[in-house]
C-alpha cells in the first residue's frame, strides 16, 4: 500500500471498516511511512483539541425568547383557522344565495309552464253548456199561509215555487200579520 | 401509564426534574402530540445545546447559531404532527438544523452585508483582552493550548461547507454514517468520501502547526 491508497482508505481505517487484510496492510504502511504517521498524529491531536473545546450553552434569554415565539406561532395559527372558517362561511352564504335564486327561478319557470299547460288544457276543452238564465218572474217565491187545523188552532203552511236551488234570491210572500203584503 | 409511573418516581424523590425526563425521545414526542405541552420543553432542554454547538461549528457565528436553533424548534413545533415516528427524532432535528445552517451559509455568501458583519464580529473577538483560562497552568502551556484551540476552530471553518457538515456530525456529534446520510440527504458512498476528504484537509491544516 502506498501513501495515496492509504489516504484514500484512511477514513475506513480509522472507523474500523476495512477488512482484516486491508487493515493489517494499512497498519503496516503506517508503521513504515513517517509522513502518514505524521498525518495520522495530526488528525488525532486536532480531533482531541476539537473535542476538548468548551461546549457552548444557550443564552439566559433563549428559553423566554423561544416561548414568546411559540406563543406567537400559536397566535398565528388561530387567525389561520378563523380565516378558513370565515372563507368557508362566505362560501356557504354564496352557495345558499345562489341556491335560493336558482330555486326561485326554477319555481317561476315551473309555474309559467304549469300556467301554459292549464291554458292549453282550458283552450282544448269544449265550451260548457250555457248556464240557465232566470227571469224575475221565474224567481222562487215562498208563500206562507195559515190553515185551520182545529177549532182553537191553525197551522202555518210554507210553500216554495220553483225549488230554491234553481233560482236567485227568494222572494218572501208572508201573511199580513208578519209584515206581508 | 408510563408517565404515571415516572411521576410516581419523581414524587419519591429519585430524580427527573420533569415527568418526561426519563422517557425516550419518541415517548416525549408522543406525549406532546397527546397534548402535554410541557413535553416540548423537555425536547428543547435535551437538544438546545447539541444543536447550538452543531450549528455554531457549521456557521461559525454564535448569535446567529442561537437564532437558528430557535428556528429549528419553531419548525419542530409546527411540524411535529407530521414527523414519521418510526424514525429517530434526533436525526430529524439535525436534518432541520443542517438545512438551516446550509441556507445560512448560502445566504451569507450572497449578501455582502452579512459577510461584513461576521468579519467585524470576529475582528472584535480577536481584540478582546486575553482571558486566563487556568491560573495553575504555565503561561506557555496556556498559550499553546489556546493556539491549538484557535487553530482547530479555524481549520474546521476552512473546510468546504458540505465537508464541514459531515465532519462535525461524525467527529463532534458522533453520528453514524447512516444517520449522516439521512441528515444530509446523501448516499453512504458520498458521506464516506466527504468525510475522508474532510479528515484529510483537517489533518493537512493542523499538521504544520504541531511540530
Amino acid at each position: 500500500m502506498n501513501c495515496c491508497e492509504f489516504r484514500e482508505k484512511y477514513s475506513d481505517f480509522t472507523d474500523g471498516l476495512l477488512t482484516s487484510g486491508e487493515h493489517s496492510e494499512a497498519r503496516g504502511h503506517l508503521a513504515s511511512c513517517a509522513a502518514c504517521r505524521r498525518f495520522d498524529a495530526a488528525l488525532h491531536a486536532g480531533l482531541d483539541a476539537l473535542r476538548a473545546l468548551p461546549s457552548l450553552g444557550v443564552s439566559h434569554s433563549f428559553g423566554a425568547r423561544l416561548r414568546h415565539r411559540l406563543r406567537g406561532e400559536f397566535a398565528v395559527r388561530v387567525p389561520v383557522v378563523a380565516r378558513w372558517s370565515s372563507a368557508v362561511g362566505t362560501l356557504l352564504l354564496v352557495a345558499t344565495v345562489g341556491y335560493i335564486r336558482w330555486d326561485l327561478r326554477e319555481s317561476r319557470e315551473m309555474r309559467r309552464a304549469q300556467t301554459a299547460r292549464s291554458a292549453a288544457a282550458w283552450n282544448a276543452t269544449p265550451d260548457p253548456a250555457p248556464l240557465p238564465v232566470y227571469r224575475a218572474s221565474q224567481a222562487p217565491v215562498i208563500r206562507a199561509r195559515f190553515e185551520p187545523f182545529h177549532p182553537m188552532n191553525s197551522i202555518l203552511v210554507v210553500e216554495q215555487s220553483p225549488p230554491l236551488a234553481m233560482g236567485g234570491p227568494p222572494r218572501l210572500d208572508l201573511p199580513a200579520v208578519w209584515g206581508g203584503p | 401509564m408510563t408517565l404515571a409511573v415516572r411521576d410516581g418516581v419523581r414524587i419519591l424523590g429519585h430524580a427527573p426534574s420533569t415527568p418526561f425526563a426519563g422517557l425516550e425521545d419518541s415517548q416525549v414526542v408522543q406525549a406532546f402530540l397527546e397534548g402535554h405541552e410541557r413535553a416540548f420543553d423537555e425536547l428543547v432542554s435535551r437538544y438546545q445545546t447539541r444543536l447550538l454547538n452543531f450549528i455554531y461549528r457549521t456557521v461559525g457565528d454564535r448569535e446567529r447559531a442561537e437564532d437558528l436553533v430557535q428556528e429549528v424548534f419553531i419548525r419542530i413545533y409546527r411540524h411535529l404532527h407530521r414527523f414519521d415516528q418510526t424514525k429517530k427524532f434526533s436525526t430529524w432535528a439535525y436534518t432541520i438544523a443542517s438545512n438551516l445552517a446550509k441556507n445560512e451559509l448560502r445566504n451569507r455568501s450572497r449578501n455582502p452585508l452579512v459577510l461584513f458583519q461576521t468579519i467585524k464580529r470576529h475582528w472584535e473577538a480577536d481584540h478582546r483582552p486575553l482571558q486566563f483560562e487556568d491560573s495553575s497552568s504555565r503561561p506557555d502551556d496556556m498559550f499553546r493550548k489556546r493556539h491549538l484551540r484557535e487553530l482547530v476552530e479555524q481549520s474546521v471553518s476552512q473546510l468546504p461547507e458540505h465537508h464541514r457538515v459531515v465532519f462535525v456530525l461524525r467527529e463532534l456529534e458522533g453520528k453514524t454514517y447512516e444517520e449522516i446520510a439521512e441528515i444530509t440527504g446523501c448516499n453512504l458512498g458520498t458521506v464516506k468520501s466527504r468525510l475522508n476528504r474532510a479528515r484529510n484537509n483537517f489533518a493537512a491544516i493542523i499538521a504544520p502547526h504541531l511540530d
